[in-house]
């Protein structure tokens, strides 16, 4: 069964690793130490204390508190809000909804047309990192992507008691 | 000792191996290490080698050989690894980006079945012409022939120029549809010939429809580029192997296996094809051998460390594939058509942590054998190590001894990863995974016979390579095959094929000939005109390759093939041509009459569909000369009875819930006529055969077993 180092899955969260070494882990089954492994190499680059609990996208982690709040919170330390909440609803938003803002990024006439689809970019109030991107009609409403069941997901997946803080 | 006869060779990355053939079908297999630089080293040190175990020099040995075949993987790692030669790409003008975006196939050829249908692993190889030497030209041609767009002269000679400032070695041009109208490639060639004349340069200029005039852009423009790329500089290795083997006495023309199952000269004008050769020798030999035993349709099962290759034998002829993919590259080559899938000997054994079923592959340990090799740093279990664990294998005598198997250690691993996940006990763990493998094997044999249209009861098996035999009853099992046979000598199989191969060149050609269902008589008469204008091409670009080996036309015997399909429908048929020259109406309707009976027997009766038309859709020509072949042994028969000197013992092995007491022989000892019940395991240096409960076998006068089912 695979089995790999730290630095090897700290590689694989840089995207320094050779497409052959990639290719070799992707088609084995899953070392079992993977999550822990994963969660070790984030928790070691965060500046700040609070354990993760999941990973929760490009620089946003689910962590836990000491007074029991799981709150989602950025690699700069900036805390959003509850998981179970829309964190997108804190973060600052820009809109492209015009073709002068489509062309900035896209060659002129390849972008979508913003009467029916916009693009929309999530940054972080406290380091301005771009956190996520949506293209979506105009109207469309601001959803929470992901709702993880953490208790659930350590109980009977991972098999092993939740970190506390 | 009897007389040197074939000398095969098979030049690996890391190792060369040397396979010398006697008058009586005997053979030394010789091993050194490869020397890349100088492959003629290692060749020698490796013949020295095999000839040391007949007591033989090669001074002496040499001169009496009758023939040489190459195959090597040199041209194959150069491609791989992408060091060939700097190769300058001229297409038409606003396609420079296609080589390298490439067929979107090419992003997962060779993946095993869970990596296609899992896109994260698709990757692209850096293509072998990069984009800065690709030009463009203008030119338009549609895919009736038409010229759309005249070629405008003044693009050639900057878009040459340009690529000789480059500093390429070879230069490929590759127009759309060329194969319809190869004027404009020509010219572009004979212009690029001159300038490189008119500067001093050593380039060699390939245009597409001198090499591979075929449909189908990507597949024809790779080629030609594999051509230039990696085929070229492997012909210099050739030329000095040919000529040192000479100075040591040789007097034969080394001839090199190519794809399409026979051997061809080095001198030979497309040499890419020759990238490919190993696992079709098993092929080549088999057919030899069902040629000589009058067997019109075998199927040909070859397991090793890493694969179960099939392939079918049908009315005498070898299966034709002419797409065929190999290095991650879509290509238009005939290839002796195989199907392989990633289940050998070495491959690994898990259990799935997610579901908890057991799996097999598709990676392998190869030649490292198994958890039970203490040199061979492998950790997970392979079939190998179950064979051990099951005792049948004798760990002592692998390889004629050469590597010592641990069965503590494959006890030791299947116990740990295998059966005490799955709640087994060690040997019905071990079991379940050779029953596993044999019953995938045996879907994917009788799936790729039925698919094809026939039934086993129509073929004879044949079962060599090392791995085979250990299955072959498991494998076929059921199946009805009408007889199973296994060479004694079938672990050199590959190279006896090698040495057994035709000296034949094949050469293939693109047609688009419609013709109605009741078409006129000048319909079918231009029709004829056309199809004959290409056998007649092919024909000359056959004879001027066997002219390089001083053969004359009147030696080659010339086989017109061509394919046909019903206008419309998406695959056609390569048939031989029952004529020699289309010369009236008759002859197309022996063609048509021809194909129909084929269409009937691969399809069905109830599906033919003359009322669609037909379409001629290629041209192919075979020549072939007769070369010095190996003999297949021939002994008289003895007693039923083995003989005492040939029973080496008992041994315990495991088999569907008990421990029973196997009868061990040895093979080169067993007389024919003898027929061996079960249960026994006849051992040999390089293979094993095992006869469970429910089979005897019987050994003939061509030592070739017969397996039955009782």
């Amino acid at each position: 069964m695979a089995k790999y180092d730290k630095k090897r899955i700290a590689e694989l969260v840089d995207g320094t690793l050779e497409f052959y070494q990639l290719k070799e882990m992707m088609s084995d089954f899953k070392d079992p130490e993977r999550f822990d492994l994963h969660l070790s190499v984030l928790q070691e680059r965060v500046p700040w204390d609070d354990p993760i609990l999941l990973p929760y996208g490009l620089h946003l982690y689910i962590v836990q508190k000491k007074n029991g709040d799981r709150i989602v919170k950025c690699d700069c330390g900036h805390e959003f809000c509850d998981y179970r909440e829309n964190w997108k609803l804190e973060a600052k938003i820009f809109v492209r909804n015009t073709e002068e803002l489509m062309n900035e990024i896209y060659p002129k006439l390849m972008s979508p047309d913003p009467e029916w689809q916009v693009i929309r970019e999530y940054y972080c109030p406290g380091c301005a990192t771009q956190l996520e991107t949506e293209a979506v009609p105009p109207w469309y409403p601001i959803l929470l992507d992901f709702e993880p069941d953490i208790d659930t997901f350590y109980k009977d997946w991972l098999k092993k008691p939740l970190p506390t803080a | 000792m009897a007389r040197s006869q074939i000398l095969a060779i098979d030049a690996g990355g890391t190792m060369t191996d040397t396979f010398i053939i006697d008058e009586a079908g005997e053979f030394v297999v010789g091993k050194a290490q490869t020397t890349p630089k100088d492959e003629h080293i290692g060749l020698r040190n490796s013949a020295i080698d095999a000839l040391n175990q007949w007591d033989a020099v090669i001074e002496e040995e040499y001169p009496n050989l009758l023939a040489g075949v190459y195959s090597g993987t040199a041209m194959l790692n150069r491609l791989v690894s992408r060091v060939g030669q700097r190769v300058g790409l001229i297409v038409n003008k606003g396609t420079e980006d296609n080589h390298r975006m490439g067929r979107g196939v090419q992003s997962y050829l060779g993946y095993s079945y869970s990596d296609r249908i899992h896109i994260n692993t698709h990757h692209f190889d850096s293509p072998l012409v990069p984009r800065k030497w690709t030009v463009g030209v203008t030119e338009r041609v549609d895919l009736f022939g038409n010229v759309v767009i005249p070629l405008y002269e003044n693009d050639i000679r900057p878009a040459i120029q340009s690529l000789l400032d480059e500093d390429v070695e070879a230069i490929v041009i590759s127009l759309l549809h060329s194969y319809k109208f190869p004027e404009h490639e020509r010219k572009i060639r004979d212009i690029a010939e001159e300038m490189i004349q008119q500067e001093n340069k050593d380039i060699k200029v390939f245009a597409t429809v001198d090499y591979y005039p075929v449909r189908k852009e990507s597949h024809r423009t790779n080629t030609t580029i594999v051509e230039a790329y990696a085929a070229e500089p492997s012909r210099k290795t050739l030329e000095m192997l040919d000529h040192s083997l000479r100075e040591q006495g040789a007097e034969f023309d080394l001839r090199i296996m190519a794809s399409h199952g026979g051997t061809i000269g080095i001198q030979a004008n497309e040499l890419a094809r020759t990238c490919v050769s190993g696992p079709i020798g098993g092929m080549v030999g088999a057919k030899y051998l069902s040629e000589n035993l009058g067997l019109k349709n075998v199927a040909c099962s070859d397991i090793g460390g890493t694969s179960f290759d099939i392939g079918l034998i049908t009315d005498g002829n070898l299966a034709i594939e002419t797409d065929p993919a190999m290095a991650r590259l879509v290509l238009s080559l005939p290839l002796v058509s195989m199907d392989t899938t990633g289940a050998g000997t070495g491959s690994f054994v898990r259990v799935d942590p997610n579901y908890g079923n057991l799996v097999i592959g598709p990676d392998s340990a190869g030649s490292r054998v198994g958890v039970c090799n203490p040199e061979g740093g492998i950790e997970t279990v392979t079939v190998s190590d179950c064979h051990v664990v099951l005792g049948l294998i004798n760990p002592d005598n692998f390889i004629g001894g050469v590597i010592k198997l641990s069965k503590e250690k494959a006890y030791e691993a299947v116990r740990t990863q295998i059966a005490e996940p799955l709640g087994l006990t060690v040997e019905d763990a071990a079991f379940g995974v050779t029953e596993l493998l044999e019953s995938q094997l045996r879907n994917y044999l009788e799936s790729m016979i039925l698919g094809k249209g026939y039934s086993p009861s129509q073929y004879v098996c044949f079962s060599y390579g090392g791995g085979g035999p250990l299955h072959t009853a498991g494998y076929t099992k059921g199946l009805g095959f009408e007889d199973i046979l296994i060479p004694a000598w079938a672990a050199g199989f590959s190279a006896f094929g090698c040495g057994a191969a035709d000296f034949e060149y094949r050469y293939d050609k693109t047609l688009d000939i419609n013709v109605e269902e009741h078409a006129e008589d000048d319909a079918i008469l231009n029709a004829g005109i056309e199809l004959q204008a290409a056998w007649t091409e092919l024909k000359t670009k056959v004879a001027e390759e066997f002219e390089k080996n001083g053969y004359s036309n009147n030696e080659v015997d010339f086989k017109l093939l061509y394919r046909m399909q019903y206008q419309g429908q998406l695959n056609d048929l390569e048939i031989e041509a029952p004529i020699k020259e289309f010369k009236s109406i008759s002859d197309y309707e022996t063609l048509v009459k021809t194909f129909e009976e084929t269409y009937s027997k691969v399809y069905s009766k109830s599906a033919l569909s003359p009322e669609l038309g037909y379409s001629i859709t290629g041209a192919i020509v075979r020549g072939v000369v007769e070369v010095p072949k190996p003999k297949i042994p021939e002994e008289s028969l003895s007693s039923k009875e083995p003989p005492e000197e040939a029973y080496l013992g008992n041994r315990e092995v495991y088999w569907d819930g008990e421990f029973l007491n196997a009868s061990i022989y040895e093979m080169e000892k067993l007389k024919p006529g003898n027929t061996i019940t079960a249960f026994s395991i006849i051992e040999s240096s390089a293979t094993t055969l095992v006869v469970p409960i429910g089979f005897e076998a019987y050994l003939d006068e061509k030592r070739i077993f017969h397996l039955k089912e009782l």
